[in-house]
């Protein structure tokens, strides 16, 4: 699918190549426009072409600072003259930002040659190296309470190019002083970076068991008797990738299983190998059974409410990555290394679960996804739906967006497909200056059951237009749809309208590919309709709470 | 392997780089005739110094210290005029 994305790249050397990094592979079919090369000033004075395009800010360190230049040639400089150049050229940056939808600034680097004041260059007041560090840790702090600005390590990509990442003949024959690697790892970070601002960062990862997480086949070897761990190079490397795996579950991510095998001799060893890494609370779901590969990944993001766009899949075997990839449209299926010892590196390598912010839910999501296990239990085991959700002690509260719940509700808005009106998509700066308008209003839903709490799962904007207040966003996480949660956004968001002065609540839905389940609720809601896609309520009647639910609403 | 099947695996793995900055319409095939300087072929200036940058570290990396991006090397009848040429030339110095 060709990408829709925007970017403006702003820097004082050529980045065309970079442009033709992101136009045809990276981000193929992106729109790119490079600001002439030289003193990036101008440009960011200037600003991006338009407010939805996204910048790219590349500069080199002795052309923001010419302090910095002078240091580079040994002479004595005051490192604050350093600082307050660096300082200035945040600004500027920030001054772009308002007018950019995100920009992204990459940090300064050193030329692999220059060796600066050899054992005294890290020494403070004195070495290029540590001035060009204080110099990036400057502008990272200036640039920190941006929510829209994000920094790049460019000295990751100088890394993984290799010792030819920096090029003098590049730079003599082309003015771009970085090879070709170093602009292909930039392109394929930005995109990485990108498909995070847009909600399309991957959110759970799905793995066999057999020579994945372990050497051998536990049905053979038995739940002790797989390769794992001990005085053996192999079973370190599946240790270190579960350990690994395990790190990502606190970045948000979730982990599932598909597995050809016997289930109860598969979480036999989840629950007994003293060497396993990941235990059986780790996974969100699994299916462990001898079924189609493909249908038990379906299976497995249908009990997650996940989409295959969300997913990661990861096996040993080619057939069963073909058999998925072709089956699951959607899902990422990297190829995959047949050494253990590679299996690390290769999930590192994996550029699909980038988020623009890191919230309390994200870090709790493995544990949220334990509970949600039990609460199927628990659904499985009760008499009726009903009976089921009165079990539950649905708990919810009510919020206006604030700068504490900000970041949580714009990756919120920024992810939630299914249940969502618009699917609008916003920075979290631009969500807060629409919220910030007197006549609107942004309220989010915290939501908790006696199995866990779930954190910020809800959100719902409202627009007031004279006797009318507009739905303009009503989304929900797919991972507490139907517990009522729906009604009672209705229930508050009428409420409010009613109290704003609103006689009549109107809520206009945008289909995608993926927001059946929204339209469903709307039709469903009791809500009038008018057209396929409008809804109205006219608020002068209450609508009813589920019984079954709490609201609290802290004035 | 003979030195020209080296060569031309260098090669092939320039033409890997310079792809991923071309559109897919434009992207060179990995054939001997493949033209890579002057009429016919689908490099601009920028894209040719990629490709030279590109195969001068790969032929580093496999030896043959070569440096093609000279003036000289840009013209018509240049080692660098197709993938057949600049293999041939790239394998004398890999012998």
């Amino acid at each position: 699918m060709a990408s829709s994305a925007q970017l403006h790249l702003v820097g004082d050397f050529n980045l065309d190549t970079l442009g033709r990094y992101l136009a045809h592979t990276a981000l193929d079919g992106a729109a790119i426009d490079v600001a002439p090369p030289g003193p990036v000033q101008a440009a960011l004075s200037a600003g991006p072409p338009a407010p939805d395009w996204i910048g790219v800010v590349w500069t080199r360190a002795e052309m923001i600072s010419a302090a910095f230049q002078r240091a580079l040639s040994y002479e004595q400089v005051d490192v604050d003259d350093v600082l307050a150049e660096v300082e200035a050229f945040a600004s500027a940056v920030a001054r772009y930002a308002d007018r950019a939808r995100a920009v992204f600034v990459t940090t300064w680097v050193s030329p692999p040659f220059v060796r600066g004041w050899g054992m005294l260059d890290r020494r403070p007041g004195l070495g290029v190296a540590d001035l060009l560090a204080r110099m990036n840790v400057a502008l990272a702090d200036a640039l920190r309470s941006d929510s829209s600005v994000f920094l790049l390590d460019a000295g990751r990509w100088l890394t993984a190019a290799g010792s030819r990442g920096w090029s003098q003949k590049a730079w003599y024959a082309a003015k771009c002083p970085f090879s070709p690697g170093v602009l292909a790892e930039a392109a394929d970070d930005i995109a990485a970076a990108i498909d995070g601002l847009t909600g399309r960062a991957r959110r759970v990862v799905v793995l066999d068991l057999d020579e994945v997480l372990w050497g051998g086949s536990v049905g053979e070897a038995g739940p002790l008797g797989v390769r794992l761990g001990g005085h053996d190079h192999v079973g370190e490397a599946f240790v270190d990738f579960q350990r690994a795996l395990k790190a990502l579950t606190r970045r948000g991510v979730l982990l599932a299983i598909a597995s050809k095998n016997d289930e109860a001799v598969a979480l036999d060893a989840i629950d007994r190998h003293p060497e396993m890494q990941l235990r059986r609370d780790d996974f969100a779901a699994w299916r462990i059974d001898w079924r189609d590969k493909a249908a038990n990944v379906a299976a497995v993001l249908a009990d997650l409410n996940l989409g295959a766009e969300s997913a990661v899949f990861i096996d040993d075997q080619a057939i069963e990555r073909e058999r998925v990839r072709s089956a699951v449209p959607g899902i990422l299926v990297p190829e995959w290394p047949a050494d253990p010892c590679l299996f690390r590196e290769a999930l590192g390598a994996l550029r699909c679960f980038d988020a623009p912010t890191i919230t309390i839910e994200d870090r709790a999501r493995a544990g949220m996804a334990a509970a949600e296990r039990s609460r199927r239990a628990s659904a499985a085991a009760s008499g009726t739906v009903d009976e089921w959700l009165q079990s539950l002690d649905v708990r919810v509260t009510v919020e206006p967006l604030d700068a504490r719940n900000l970041d949580r509700a714009t990756q919120l808005l920024n992810k939630t497909n299914q249940m969502n009106l618009s699917t609008r998509r916003l920075t979290a700066a631009d969500l807060s200056a629409w919220a910030a308008a007197p006549d609107r209003l942004v309220l989010t839903f915290r939501v908790a059951d006696r199995f866990g709490d779930s954190g910020l799962t809800g959100l719902v904007g409202l627009q007031f237009a004279g006797s009318e207040a507009r739905l303009v966003d009503f989304l929900l996480s797919c991972r507490v749809m139907g517990r009522r949660v729906e009604e009672t956004m209705l229930h508050v968001a009428i409420a409010h309208a009613r109290r704003g002065g609103a006689a009549i609540l109107t809520a206009d839905l945008i289909a995608t590919p993926r927001n059946g389940p929204c339209l469903e609720f709307f039709k469903r809601s009791g809500l009038s309709s008018a057209g396929a896609t409008r809804f109205t309520w006219d608020t002068a009647s209450p609508y009813a709470c589920p019984a079954a639910v709490t609201v609290s609403e802290p004035t | 392997m003979i030195p020209y099947d080296r060569a031309i695996a260098v090669v092939y793995d320039a033409i890997d780089v310079v792809n991923r900055q071309l559109p897919a319409a434009r992207r060179l095939r990995k054939a001997p005739d493949t033209v890579i300087v002057g009429l016919g072929g689908a490099l601009d200036s920028l894209g040719v110094v990629n490709f030279v940058l590109a195969l001068e570290e790969r032929a580093s990396a496999v030896g043959a210290k070569v440096a093609l991006l000279d003036e000289d090397m840009l013209l018509e009848d240049s080692p660098l005029r197709t993938v057949d040429s600049v293999s041939r030339y790239l394998a004398e110095r890999m012998a």
